[in-house]
């Protein structure tokens, strides 16, 4: 009886310790992001001035072809750049992971530097890049291909907001299939080489389902970054040509802060953008998050 | 086989290092040449270094701007750290229903985009009168629900035979998480360090609203300064931009062995 | 036992401390926006007669150290010769972030954060005036003669009879061509002046055979077509409506500029690097610009004496047409939440508001074209300039300056401009429908505008 109460309260103790563990991060959520995003949802429901407006905004929406357009661009980039960026990240951490290479701390890092990289260059560097006389263009021509407006046409502009965020992005990725790889005994690998497996199946057979959780998380962050984009469109193209490039992130800034302001309609466009990435990453952890 | 296996693999490394590396030399380039030679695309290193420097330093306080942005970014980094892997590590190892819906409910919080909540945000704080202090810049800035899940994802495979065997010598839990498993993760914690260190130095949009007083200049305002007038010197910019940089790169170069040659095999 | 207490304690400890203990203590060095209303209370009650330091000093955000941050320090010297207390904060903030800092403290009721004087882009004082009214001191009552500034630019910062700016540089267009191409075709400098698009394109294309670079070089082209509609007068908004259909001079400035892209006479660089880089490089023979681009044209020192001035070309068969626009600029302005209104409207009525010899300076050494008018009678504004082959280009600048028509945008300039964007990229870029465009721009401005 004695021992039994004495189990049960260790139990209890541990709950309550787990509790106390995640209190102070989840106080700060509470207090700094769930606090004001409840005023941003008030807001999306009331006009400037402050009066109730129903769903008006919300009615607005449907009516918007701006909104359309950016939201197109974005699940674009959200469709074509996510997917390419996390394969070629746990690629290059694979091969990274391989104690046989050799000067693996100068790859690493390289290969992580665009992300440290400050918005400011990295813009400057792919703008001028990818100008009509910049050294893609020069690299098309040498190997016989006609140049391409990049910026001044709908589809290569977005092609290089692809294209940069990729480059950006896929080293940030790769630190974290690095540190998940630690976790996994090199010698899974060496004895797989031995049953005669080749890197593709190793890649398909050991390092995705042992890095399950970190690609579950990277794939999460991913989309929500995606669907909040804002630099790339702000700073490498400017949204342009016209706005076949302009991502939703940008288009609410725009609305709050350049164009006349709206700010009750920019928190309805947030919401919007919540509701996404919550049911986007609602599907992701249903198929990548069971404990096993 | 294993030969050729060796030059595939180095072979994609290396591209995947100049596509990579490339802007660090276009920087280096521009920061050691005259601006008028960065316009017409000299992309040969100058020595126009010293030049740019100076007028560099004469325009704008890059001693104030370095040490603000060291002393955000390292007091961000070390309580995020600390706040986010205890909370990661309370969500998965005394996990249950209750904390798994939590940890659910924290993940909407960066789902908004933050330009929604910056006014609310910035409401508050004048309220509370804390507008140009770090302390307003560091409190939404340090608890985030990726770095918990990173920690909690990352807890998944602490062994519990650890966590028994500890009790068992009579550790208390918050010991267990000191003592063994701050240890055991040095390859995760060296991943969110470089990444919150990272983060933190390069956030401009907040600090922008919260940060009024020139005072409290941060590095990458410093780079949009020297890009905000009606005529660039391109060579000073690069050069601000190089010093802007350089700080993650080289805390990455140091923390990279950490974690990703850490602990192979004491973990299984 | 008592050390897992202990450890639990710790923790918690930790996390309280994080939370209330750096709240409780506002009074702490960090806080520095509190700070001098308080103190600047103290001292009146302290000491009357010996005005502090603290008293005389005003905090001003403007964003170029070559230019505007370079101008309030003269101004700021100019000044303390007879007040020798006086003193500024130049705070150092790039535009956009002053923007987002303005309506950000209006959104959040709270105006303590501003300062004192900022400077604010022409284009942005109606839809903030217009918004957020409390964001400004009205300058009616200031004691500036504003009958001494342009007017062109004056209209810019007078929203409904009430002064908010005090004019600061002048954003006349120029149309900067490189005498030396010019002449390779046999043609001059003059023939370039007062010219209909028409006739532009014409010399243009002797120029472009000669030298095998494009006459012009633009960023974008919105700003271009912009430029064209206010040399016309021709209003986007006509009596508070929105007037893009029906407005005869935008369809023709579209018309023009398509011309000169599918023509080839002007290449468009979207980026603003790039676009330095064209003029620099030399692979342009010209550009259409508000003055100020002149500074980053004068980089280039091995182009000296190869550059020259003229007014832009007018466009054909427009009732109103001009030779003359205006494109950027801006305007100091007076918070709300200067405490000081006096002693700042003083300052400004005796630097920007009088003085002569600031403008002479700046003109010299930050290239800052002035919209006060005494200042260009001066004998700095007539000498001729090396770099330009001797002419005197300041002295035709502010000639330009004083031709500009008016154009109304009501606050919604940004609006229009982001709606007209779209519209000329389609027309130029997808061949689209001109007059169709333009009725989908004036939907979507309607759309944006209504509540």
């Amino acid at each position: 009886m004695e021992k039994k109460k004495a189990k049960l309260s260790l139990e209890k103790k541990h709950n309550l310790t787990g509790w106390a563990f995640l209190l102070p991060a989840s106080i700060l959520i509470f207090v700094f992001c769930f606090y004001p995003m409840s005023q941003a949802i008030l807001l999306s429901f009331r006009k400037t001035g402050g009066v109730f407006n129903g769903a008006a905004n919300y009615a607005r929406i449907l009516k918007d072809k701006t909104f359309q357009q950016c939201l197109f661009n974005t699940f674009f980039y959200f469709v074509i750049q996510v997917p390419i960026m996390l394969v070629l990240a746990l690629m290059l951490a694979q091969l990274l992971n391989n104690p046989k290479i050799k000067g693996k701390g100068i790859f690493r890092t390289l290969i992580f530097l665009p992300c440290a990289t400050s918005l400011v260059s990295y813009s400057m560097i792919f703008k001028s890049l990818f100008a009509p006389d910049g050294v893609v263009n020069r690299v098309l021509m040498a190997i016989g291909l006609s140049s391409v407006d990049w910026f001044q046409s709908t589809w290569p502009a977005r092609w290089v907001i692809v294209i940069a965020l990729i480059w950006r992005w896929t080293g940030y990725n790769m630190v974290f299939y690095l540190a998940g790889l630690q976790n996994i005994d090199y010698s899974v690998y060496e004895a797989s080489y031995i049953d005669g497996a080749t890197p593709f199946q190793q890649f398909m057979k050991i390092t995705i389902p042992l890095l399950k959780p970190t690609i579950l998380m990277t794939a999460i962050m991913s989309t929500s970054g995606t669907l909040q984009l804002f630099d790339e469109s702000m700073n490498l193209t400017a949204g342009g040509p016209g706005k076949s490039t302009m991502t939703l992130a940008h288009y609410i800034y725009n609305i709050s802060f350049v164009e006349t302001p709206k700010f009750n309609y920019a928190a309805a466009l947030s919401v919007c953008i919540l509701v996404m990435v919550a049911v986007l990453s609602a599907i992701q952890m249903k198929v990548g998050d069971k404990r096993d | 086989m294993t030969k050729f296996k060796q030059i595939i693999s180095y072979t994609i490394l290396v591209i995947a290092s100049f596509l990579s590396a490339f802007p660090l030399y276009y920087m280096l380039c521009g920061a050691t040449n005259q601006s008028i030679d960065v316009v017409r695309g000299r992309l040969i290193p100058g020595t126009y270094l010293i030049e740019n420097f100076k007028t560099l330093v004469d325009m704008q306080n890059l001693g104030l701007a370095m040490f603000n942005s060291f002393r955000n970014a390292i007091v961000i980094t070390v309580v995020t750290l600390l706040i986010c892997s205890i909370a990661g590590y309370g969500f998965e190892i005394y996990h249950d229903k209750g904390k798994d819906i939590l940890m659910s409910i924290l993940l909407l919080a960066m789902m908004l985009p933050f330009v929604a909540i910056m006014i609310p945000l910035f409401k508050m704080f004048t309220s509370w009168k804390l507008v140009n202090t770090w302390i307003a810049l560091a409190l939404p800035s340090i608890s985030t629900p990726f770095m918990i899940m990173l920690f909690r994802q990352a807890a998944r495979s602490f062994p519990h035979d650890i966590i028994e065997a500890a009790r068992l010598e009579g550790l208390s839990e918050i010991q267990i998480f000191f003592r063994m498993f701050i240890p055991v993760m040095k390859s995760t914690y060296g991943a969110a360090m470089t990444v919150t260190f990272m983060n933190a130095w390069n956030n401009y949009l907040w600090p922008t609203i919260i940060l009024q007083d020139s005072k409290a200049i941060t590095m990458p305002m410093l780079v949009a300064n020297l890009k905000s007038g009606y005529s660039v010197d391109y060579g000073m910019l690069m050069l601000g931009v190089l010093i802007c940089t350089l700080p993650t790169a080289i805390i990455f170069l140091c923390l990279q062995k950490s974690f990703a040659n850490g602990i192979t095999g004491a973990v299984k | 036992m008592k050390k897992k207490v202990l450890s639990v304690l710790l923790a918690a400890a930790m996390t309280v401390s994080m939370l209330t203990g750096c709240g409780s203590k506002p009074a702490g060095n960090d806080v520095q926006s509190a700070a001098p209303s308080e103190a600047s209370k103290e001292t009146e009650a302290a000491a009357e007669t010996t005005a502090s330091a603290e008293d005389e000093t005003l905090t001003v955000w403007c964003w170029d150290p070559n230019f505007n941050v370079y101008a309030m320090k003269q101004a700021e010297k100019a000044y303390q010769v007879d007040h020798p207390n006086f003193k500024l904060d130049i705070q150092e903030k790039v535009y956009s972030d002053i923007e987002t800092a303005l309506i950000t403290a209006a959104e959040a009721g709270d105006y303590s954060t501003l300062p004192d004087i900022f400077l604010m882009q022409d284009y942005s004082f109606h839809k903030n005036a217009t918004n957020y009214p409390g964001i400004f001191t009205a300058l009616d009552d200031c004691g500036i003669d504003f009958s001494q500034f342009s007017m062109g630019k004056l209209a810019d910062s007078t929203v409904d009879g009430t002064h908010y700016g005090i004019p600061f540089d002048n954003g006349a267009t120029i149309m900067a061509i490189r005498s030396d191409m010019v002449e390779a075709a046999g043609l001059k400098v003059e023939d370039f002046k007062d010219t209909t698009w028409s006739e532009f394109m014409e010399l243009s294309k002797k120029v472009m055979a000669a030298n095998d670079v494009p006459m012009l070089t633009c960023s974008g082209g919105s700003e271009i077509v912009i430029e064209m509609l206010q040399s016309a007068g021709a209003s986007p908004m006509v009596d508070g409506k929105v007037s893009l259909v029906d407005n005869k001079a935008l369809k023709k400035a579209i018309e023009t500029y398509k011309q000169l892209i599918d023509e080839g006479i002007m290449a468009d660089y979207t980026d603003w690097d790039q676009y330095i880089a064209s003029m620099n490089k030399g692979t342009a023979a010209g550009v259409i610009q508000g003055c100020w681009i002149m500074s980053s044209i004068q980089a280039a020192d091995d182009q000296a004496g190869k550059w020259a001035i003229v007014n832009m070309p007018k466009l054909d068969d427009v009732e109103g047409a001009t030779n003359y626009a205006n494109c950027g600029g801006a305007s100091w302005a007076v918070s709300s939440n200067c405490k000081n209104t006096d002693l700042a409207f003083d300052f400004l009525n005796a630097t920007f508001g009088a003085d002569v010899d600031l403008y002479d300076d700046l003109l010299v050494n930050a290239g800052a074209i002035a919209s006060y008018l005494p200042a260009a009678q001066s004998e700095t504004y007539n000498e001729g300039n090396e770099f330009y082959g001797g002419q005197a280009v300041y002295k035709d600048i502010v000639e330009f300056a004083g031709h500009v028509p008016g154009i109304d945008y009501g606050a919604y300039y940004s609006d229009i401009r982001s709606a007209l964007t779209d519209a000329i990229t389609n027309v130029v870029q997808k061949n689209a429908d001109i007059d169709t465009e333009i009725k989908n721009a004036q939907d979507t401005v309607e759309f944006n505008i209504a509540e």
